[in-house]
This record gives structure tokens, sequence and C-alpha cells, in this order.
């Protein structure tokens, strides 16, 4: 029997097995299956396959490999040339997210509670728990969470430490499908050796086989589960494997989306425990634009509108709440871990060479603009080792360069507040003298406007130092994105609620001429703009406010969560009803919010054994006063709360110390971030 | 699992209160041409009761054989559209503001088709189908304007009842072509009588103050009474001791939410309230409903404690000069939230528009009371 590799000398050559995987990642076909999607150990089986049904190199995958091969024959030359800041004798030109991508867990950015989630429920999944019995409900498992946020990761450094293989779909070019297998266990077919299949088909048959290959092992597992100790024991071979699927088939297509289901069902139901199954996917977040819902009478249009995935669109309904599945969900990753992470890698990379590594500002830079993503976190930081810039710039341009749009957002936001200084003010008390004169001789440049007549005089207003035009055409953000911030913000800068009212007036207007397209007309962008002008008093009173990101995205987002719960208590009153003369539409969505919250709770509070009210129902139905956590988060003091959500409280403190700190340097925009907008 | 639908009326014999329209639906039902119809008036009145009632008077008992279908429809952009549809042989029922923007797409094609097949049991009554149509009133403009040709068209196949809580949300060409029945809140009496034959039906003593109580409680709604009267029962077996009827949470946060703008008028304050309507919408309490206001809240100088809304609670506590205006707002604002994206934005709007009203308006009084 062919022993699997010892784990020490996997761990000592990650870079290179890196390589293939990443070469797998390029193109999925065109390495022999045997050598697919190794992690850890080797698995007898996999040989066997392997050697028997080698894939013949055909035209289309020849190019690909030799491309790859080229690669890695130019790079030396690359590397020397492109960056002479590296090292000269680094060998692969692989960006950091791969090459130091973590082997064990303590080089995770993880919290170690998420890490410790994940590990028990594999373990569980493998060998059932303490009562053994468990097995059986570990089938599937959704990691969700925003992008970069390890979760393939840690499942990888778990499959290394814990020693077992994972099998992954991945969805195959169409025209390559006839005449290859994209998965390990095509081979294994010939009925479907020249097969035009669908994709889907082929995935099913993926799930299938890659449940049945346990089958080749049932000798060897059942073994281990007589001997659970021994089978923990780390020397001993892995004959374990799970199916991983990251790259979901085309589930946005509805019949697509109902085989998937069935497909995962039949995967749950089948009696024969086969190995668990991981799905991950990234949650997408909201745009400004989005619409809140537009019909209040009926849930109806959330449910038929969805076009984004996520784990309950992935797995459907019925199966999200099956005891089978499980949930576990990735936070952004907190800025303590991120930093202490980034700062790990440098000094690995830095080790052998006597280039200086990035300053600690420039960290501190990148973590806050990454918002939690440590793959975009990396991949700044490679930037910044390779081109040298002024630790500003540097500063500046990955601010801009914001996914989110969050900075650009402020700078614009502040434009329009801050410098609603009319022509005359008295110079603010922060600005240089330098500025003060800057001031005044862009003052001399503007005109008053005419003065108006007396029955107007009330809107009566000195000119202001904002060009609106150069605003519209130089913002990187939409009218909506400008609402929502001067929504969240502006009543800091009223000194009265008749300010407030002119204020709100105007985003209310300008929505309300928006309509429900985004982006439709030129004017909603003047029109908010100048309208919030108008209103602010003048000077605006600087007291050091700060400018938050709106809670409009949390709030939607739970609210969502909330409708999914009456979703759920929707579909419970038409099943449960459907023997009596009850029918669903006799409830509608609105009316189950508004009217049901008692009975539910008063349900709950029964305790009758039969009335198995779905649990989602207190999303909706409890609204106790004065519950700080929206309250809070409106402040927006702490823009990484959600990061810090779930997370210690030792890394709560650290987090906060270290955000007042940050906010003593200035975290907030500075002033010449706002010359720089306008 | 909720009980009293099981003792929801079937035939219009069994019904409890408003008999002359029970009458009049009767002898509608017995004539050869029976109308299109519009059944409009407040939740909880018995709009859908009457008129399941009214289709077993048309039909027998046959229409209660019900199934229900998920239907696709596919829209001109090539979307999918799953809508729930209950029906019988007799008729269908449909709820198509869950369509969406697309419900045209829905009712044409529901209609025509409907429309084209003729009525195959032998022993039917009446020659056509008849197609129910929920929430009437949030059909798009366009599905209106379909359906009011789709109405001419075939009549000789098909009969439509539509229901709605207003008919101000219907074009007028609608209106004419269809009979309107209102059917009315009902009164406390009619509740109460209703409230005791549950009662009776689940063997269950309920005291005359308990139903009393609820009855005047729920406000015309009698969901919402034999709700209330459910959740009393799962409560305390027995209905004893003093009775409290909670109201639900998001109307005791509405009550305190609307003290908090009444109470002050200052930027922070507008914060705070944010902070409120922010949590009732994300516990799914539609925008629109917190902004509403029922016109029985408006008795002069009189404190009910009906309000169920923020509007409402400010128009209960404001000074009566102010009513006007608020109301006034509330109305503007609402229109804008519909056609609008954000929501939030709108209430938001109204809020501070209240309070630099009920600013000024106090502010002005007591200059003229210092005078």
């Amino acid at each position: 029997m062919p022993t699997a590799k010892p784990h020490s000398s996997t761990g000592t050559k990650p870079s290179a097995k890196k390589t293939k995987l990443k070469t797998v990642k390029l193109d999925a076909t065109s390495e022999p299956p045997g050598k697919k999607l190794r992690t850890s150990a080797r698995l007898p089986v996999f040989h066997l396959t392997g050697s028997e049904h080698h894939p013949p190199l055909t035209p289309p995958q020849q190019p690909s490999f030799s491309q790859s091969q080229t690669q890695r024959q130019t790079k030396d030359v690359k590397g020397k040339g492109k960056a002479p800041l590296l090292p000269v004798q680094q060998e692969d030109d692989r960006l950091w997210v791969d090459k130091y991508e973590p082997t064990i867990e303590a080089d995770l950015a993880v919290h170690k509670r998420k890490v410790e989630d994940v590990r028990r429920w594999l373990s569980e999944a493998f060998e059932g728990g303490p009562t053994g019995k468990l097995r059986k409900y570990r089938r599937i498992l959704g990691l969700t969470g925003p992008a970069g946020t390890a979760k393939t990761t840690t499942l990888r450094v778990l499959a290394r430490e814990m020693g077992f293989e994972i099998v992954e779909w991945r969805n195959s070019m169409s025209e390559r499908a006839p005449s290859h297998f994209d998965n390990d266990f095509k081979d294994l077919d010939d009925n479907h050796w020249m097969d035009t299949e669908a994709l889907f088909d082929k995935f099913q048959s993926f799930l299938k086989r890659a449940s049945a290959c346990h089958n080749i092992f049932s000798e060897s597992v059942s073994q281990s589960s007589t001997h659970p100790r021994a089978s923990t024991s780390s020397g001993q071979p892995s004959k374990r494997h799970l199916i991983l699927l990251e790259d979901l088939p085309n589930i946005l297509h509805f019949p697509t989306q109902a085989r998937f289901h069935t497909a995962l069902q039949s995967f749950c139901d089948s009696s024969d425990v086969g190995p668990p199954l991981v799905i991950i996917i990234s949650d997408s977040g909201l745009r400004g634009e989005n619409v809140d819902d537009t019909c209040d009478f009926s849930g109806g249009t959330r449910w038929s509108k969805k076009e984004t995935i996520d784990i309950r669109s992935a797995l459907g309904a019925d199966l999200c709440t099956s005891p089978y599945v499980t949930r576990i969900a990735f936070n952004p990753i907190a800025p303590t871990l991120m930093i202490k992470a980034l700062q790990a890698m440098l000094t690995t990379h830095f080790a052998s060479t006597t280039e200086k590594p990035p300053t600690k500002d420039i960290i501190e830079m990148i973590v806050e603009s990454s918002n939690g993503d440590i793959r975009s976190a990396v991949m700044a930081l490679e930037f910044a080792c390779v081109v040298t810039l002024p630790v500003k710039g540097a500063g500046k341009g990955r601010r801009r360069a914001d996914t989110s749009g969050r900075g650009s957002a402020r700078a614009v936001l502040e434009a329009v507040t801050r410098r609603e200084q009319s022509k005359g003010d008295p110079p603010a008390t922060h600005l240089s003298a330098k500025d003060a004169a800057k001031e005044r001789e862009l003052d001399e440049t503007l005109a008053d406007p005419s003065p108006l007549p007396d029955w107007l005089s009330e809107h009566n207003r000195k000119a202001s130092r904002v060009c609106v035009e150069t605003l519209a055409s130089d913002s990187p953000i939409d009218s909506s994105l400008l609402g929502l911030y001067i929504h969240q913000n502006y009543t800091m800068f009223c000194t009265d609620v008749d300010q407030c009212d002119a204020v709100s007036e105007g985003l209310s207007w300008t929505d309300w001429i928006g309509g429900h397209l985004p982006s439709t007309t030129p004017y909603a962008f003047p029109t908010l703009t100048l309208s919030t002008l108008h209103a602010l008093p003048t000077p605006v009173p600087r007291k050091g406010q700060k400018v938050c990101k709106p809670s409009w995205f949390d709030v939607r987002k739970k609210e969502q969560a909330a409708w999914e719960g009456v979703g759920d208590v929707a579909g419970w009153l038409g099943h449960v009803g459907a023997s009596v003369e009850h029918v669903p539409g006799r409830w509608t969505h609105a009316d189950i919010a508004v009217e049901l919250g008692g009975w539910l709770r008063a349900a709950d509070r029964s305790n009758n054994a039969q009335l198995q009210v779905p649990r989602a129902h207190k999303l909706f139905s409890h609204l106790p006063w004065g519950t700080a956590g929206v309250g809070g988060d409106v402040l927006g003091e702490n823009e990484h709360g959600e990061a810090d959500e779930g997370e210690g409280e030792d890394d709560m403190k650290v987090v906060r110390a270290l955000r007042d700190q940050e906010e003593e340097k200035g975290w907030w925009l500075e002033s010449d971030d706002i010359e720089e907008v306008e | 699992m909720l009980t009293y639908p099981q003792f929801r009326p079937k035939t219009l014999d069994d019904l409890h209160y408003h008999q002359g329209l029970s009458i009049r639906l009767k002898s509608l039902a017995a004539s050869a041409d029976f109308p299109h119809m519009l059944f409009y008036g407040p939740s909880g009145a018995g709009k859908k009761t009457r008129i399941s009632c009214t289709l077993r008077e048309l039909f027998g008992s046959g229409v209660e054989k019900l199934k229900i279908d998920q239907r696709v429809f596919i829209s001109p952009s090539k979307r999918k559209l799953e809508i729930n549809i209950v029906q019988s042989n007799f008729h269908i029922e449909i709820t198509p503001s869950e369509a969406g923007n697309y419900d045209r797409v829905v009712i044409q094609d529901l209609l025509k088709e409907i429309a084209q097949t003729q009525q195959v049991d032998l022993n039917a009554k009446h020659r056509f189908k008849v197609v129910v149509i929920n929430e009437a009133d949030s059909l798009s403009r366009d599905a209106q304007a379909a359906l009011r040709r789709t109405m001419e068209k075939y009549t000789s196949n098909m009969r439509i009842i539509l229901c709605a809580n207003s008919t101000s949300r219907l074009i007028a060409p609608i209106k004419s072509r269809c009979l309107l029945m209102r059917v009315a809140a009902p009164n406390l009496e009619e509740m109460q009588i209703v409230l005791e034959h549950v009662a009776k039906k689940l063997k269950f003593d309920l005291p005359e103050e308990a139903s009393q109580q609820i009855a005047e409680d729920s406000g015309g709604n009698m969901r919402k009474a034999l709700l209330v009267f459910e959740t009393l029962k799962m409560q305390s077996p027995d209905l004893s001791g003093p009775l409290t009827i909670a109201k639900p949470d998001w109307e005791m946060y509405c009550h305190k939410v609307a003290d908090l703008i009444v109470q002050e008028q200052s930027p922070a304050r507008v914060m705070e309230v944010r902070a409120k309507f922010y949590e009732l919408i994300s516990h799914c309490i539609p925008a629109t409903i917190i902004l509403k206001v029922k016109l029985s809240i408006w008795v002069p100088n009189k404190l009910t404690d009906n309000s169920q809304t923020v509007a409402e609670r400010v128009v209960e506590r404001v000074d009566e000069a102010l009513k006007a205006d608020v109301m006034h707002w509330a109305t503007i604002y609402e229109g804008r939230m519909r056609l609008g994206s954000k929501k939030v934005f709108h209430l938001e709007a109204w809020t501070v528009k209240v309070m630099s009203l009920y600013k000024n308006f106090m502010y002005n009084f007591d200059m003229a009371d210092f005078e």
C-alpha cells in the first residue's frame, strides 16, 4: 500500500506545490488528473487512475501548457527588469498573495475562533464528533463572507493540517467540453468519454462520483471509524477528502438553479454518508444606487428580483434550514490581525535582502483602505514595495483606489460642506497663513450675485467658493452615493432645524426626480449640491465633525435578512395551512410583518410543541425600544465596526486604542486631500 | 397553527354582518349576467371572505377544491417570473403585485389564456370562469391599462373580481367597468358577535368585557381582532385576570418616535429619530405605513388611543392649527417615497419639516402670549 507523503516534506516546499495549484487554476484541464488539486497527502487511487488514463495532450491544451513553461523560463529576466527593488536572487514572480499564502494555522489572519469553528465542523464531518453520530448531519458547510477574508485559505490550511484532500469542481470552458474531462473522476467512465455533455450534467456526475469515490475507500474508512483514535493521529496516512464548490454552476439561471438544488438535496439525502461538501460564497455588497424595495405591499418582488448569489439562492430555502447544512460566516479581517499578518509577510520577504521595508505608516494606510479585504491589502503592499513612492503620495494613490469609493465620497462631501465658506468670511482657524492668502485671492475672482428683491431676501447668500460645475464633472462618485453621504452627515453641520429642513427637502426632492433608474437625469448631482450649499449655514460651523459612512448599507442588509424571515413565516403559514382551506396569498408579506408579530411572540412563549414557528421571525417581530445597535452605527464612529463583530474582547480593545491613535494622526481627511478633488 | 381560519364563513348566509350586501351578492349570483366586480374597503373588513362566499354561491362547493400552482411567466426582457396561483375548476386567484414591475405580462398572459378556454364542465352553473385579482390597487398603470382592454374583449368567457383597499389608485376606466362593492369595516357590536361566534366554536368562554376590549382595540380590523383573541388565548388559557392587549412592538415604537419629534427640535434630535426610523425599516415595517394617517384619528380636541403610526401620533399631539399641515406634508412625502428610491430620505424630510413647523409655531405662539 502506497504511503502518503509525510507532512514535513509537503511543508518544506510549499511554493513549488503552489505553483502547481496556480497552474491548475489557469487551465483546469491541462494537468494530469493525478496531480491536480493535490493539497496534502496523496491518495493511492488517484495514482492509479492518473497513470491508467493519462489524458492525451491535445492541441487546445498545448499552448497553455507551454505558455506556463515559457513563463517560468523568462521569469528571471522579467524579475530583474521589472523591479530593481526585488531581491536579485528572487526565483519566482508570483504575486505575493500566492507566494506568501499561509500554510499553517498560526499564519492565518482569521480570528482563532472562526478557524476553530471550521475545524470542529470538519472533524465532526469526518469522525462524527464525540458520539460519532454527528457525521450524518455534517454534510454541507457554507462559508460566507466578503471577498478577501481568507475563506478558501482557511480551508486549505486546515486540509493540510488535518490531512484530507480537497476535490474541487471547476466550470470548464465550453469549447473544450467535448473531448475533455474537467474533473478527476471523469475518466473512470468510458461511456461519457466522447459525449458532449451539458455543463450541468458534468456537474452532476462530478458530484455523484466524488461522493461515490468514497466507496473505494470504504474498507479503510470503516477501519478508521472503528478505531477513531488511530485515525486522528497525524502520522496516519489520510484517506479522507471533501468536495469543494467555489466555482458554482450558473445558478442565476433558474432551471440550473433548480437542478442544482435537487442535486444537493439528493446529496444530503443519500443514505450512504460520503465525503462532506463545502460551498464557498463571497458576499456581494450593496451599492448606493440600489433602490429600496419599491413595492410595499408584498414581498414578492424580493424573490423574483434576486440578481446576486447568496447562500440562500445557492442552497435553496429548504436546504438552508435543514440540519444538514451548517453556515459559518467570515467577518472582514480585523485591522490588528491584518497588520500583524502583513508585517510577518514583510519580515519574510525582506529577510534575505538589505532593502528597506515600507514604513509603518504605509502599512496602516493600506490596512485602513482595504476594508478588511486581506487579498487587496497584500496586493497594495506588494505594489507599495515595488514602486517607491513618497509616503504621502502612496497613501493618496491607494485612497483613490479604494474599492467602495468611500474615501473619494468623503472627499467630495468634505468639499461640499467644509468649503462652504463664502467670500469675505474670516479664514478658518485651522488654515495656515498661506492658505488664507490663497482664499483671499480666490475671493477676489468671485463676484457677488446681484441682490435679490425684498420678498426673496431670505434666500440671499454670498458667493460660494465651491464651483458646482467642477465638482460635478470631477466627482468620482454619483449623486445617489453623494446623497447617502450628505444624508448621513448633514445634521452635524446645521445649527438649526430649519436648515436641516432645507437640506433634507433637497435630498428628498432629488431622490424623487431621480426616480428608480440610477443616473437617468444629469440634473441630480448639481441639484443636490446646490440645494445643500444653499441650505447650510454660512459660515458652516467647524467643530471637528467627522464624516461617517452611511448606515443605510447596514440597515439595508438587516432589512433584507428580516424580509427573508418574513418569507420563512409566509412559507410556513402556507405549508402548515395547506390542509385547512388556508392558502398562501391570504397573508401578504407586508401583512405578516405588520400584524402577525404579536401572535408569533405569543406562540414562542407558549412553548407549544405542535407550533414549529420558524425561528427567523424574531428578525422582524422583536422591536425593543432603545436598542443601541443601529444608533451606535449611525454615528458611524467606527468604520471597522463590522470587522470587530464576533472577535474576542482583547481584540476589541486593541482596535479601539489603535483607532484613537489614528484619529489623532488625522485619519479623517486632511485638507490637502480636498484640494486634490476640487 | 392559527385556528381561526377554520371558522371562516363559507357561504353568504354564514356571514355575520353587512346582511344587505350579502343579499345583493346572492341575487347577483343567481342572475344570469354576473358583472365584473370590485370589492374595496379597509383591510380586515372581510373582502376576501365575501369573494369566496360569492364564488361558492356561483359555482357550488366545487370552488373549494383548490390547488396551488407555481406558474412561470417570461417578461419581455426574458426574465423569468414565478407567480403562485390558486385555482379551482371554476376560478383562479392571483396576486400580480408579486411580479413587481412586470405585472402587465402576468395579467395579459394569464387572462388571455383563461379567456380563450371554454368551461369544460357541462354541469357548471355558469359558462364563465372567474379571475380574482388580489391587491388590485398595487397594479401598475400598464397592467391596469392591459386589464381594461381584456375586460371588454373576453366578457363571454370570463368575469373579473378585483380586491383592493381603496379605489383611488385604480384608473377610471376600470372602475367604470366594474360593479363597485364597498365592504365597510364592521362596527363594535358586529365584531363582538363574530368574536363570540368563534369562541363558541372553540368551546371557549369569552368574557363580555374581553370581547369588547378586543373589538375596540383592533379598530375595525376583523383579522386583527381574531389574531389578538388568539394571542390572548395562548397567553392565558382562561382569559382570567386583567386583560392587557399588547400593541405590536412597532406601534409602541412609533409612539415613542413621535414623542421624540414633538419633545425637541434640533439637529441632534434629527439624528436620533433617524436611528429609530432605521430600526423600524430594518424590522420590515414599510415606510409608507410609518407615514400613514388614518382619517379617524382626526377627532378635534379628543385624545384617542388609537394611533398606530408615527404620523398619527404626531397629529394627535400637535396643536389643532398644525394638524392639517402635518398631514399635508405626510401626503407629499409619501407620494415622493413611492416614486423615489430611498425611503428614509423622505421619512426624514417629513420629520424635519414637522419639527420646523412645530418649532416656528411654538415660537410665534410664545411671542404672542408674551405681548
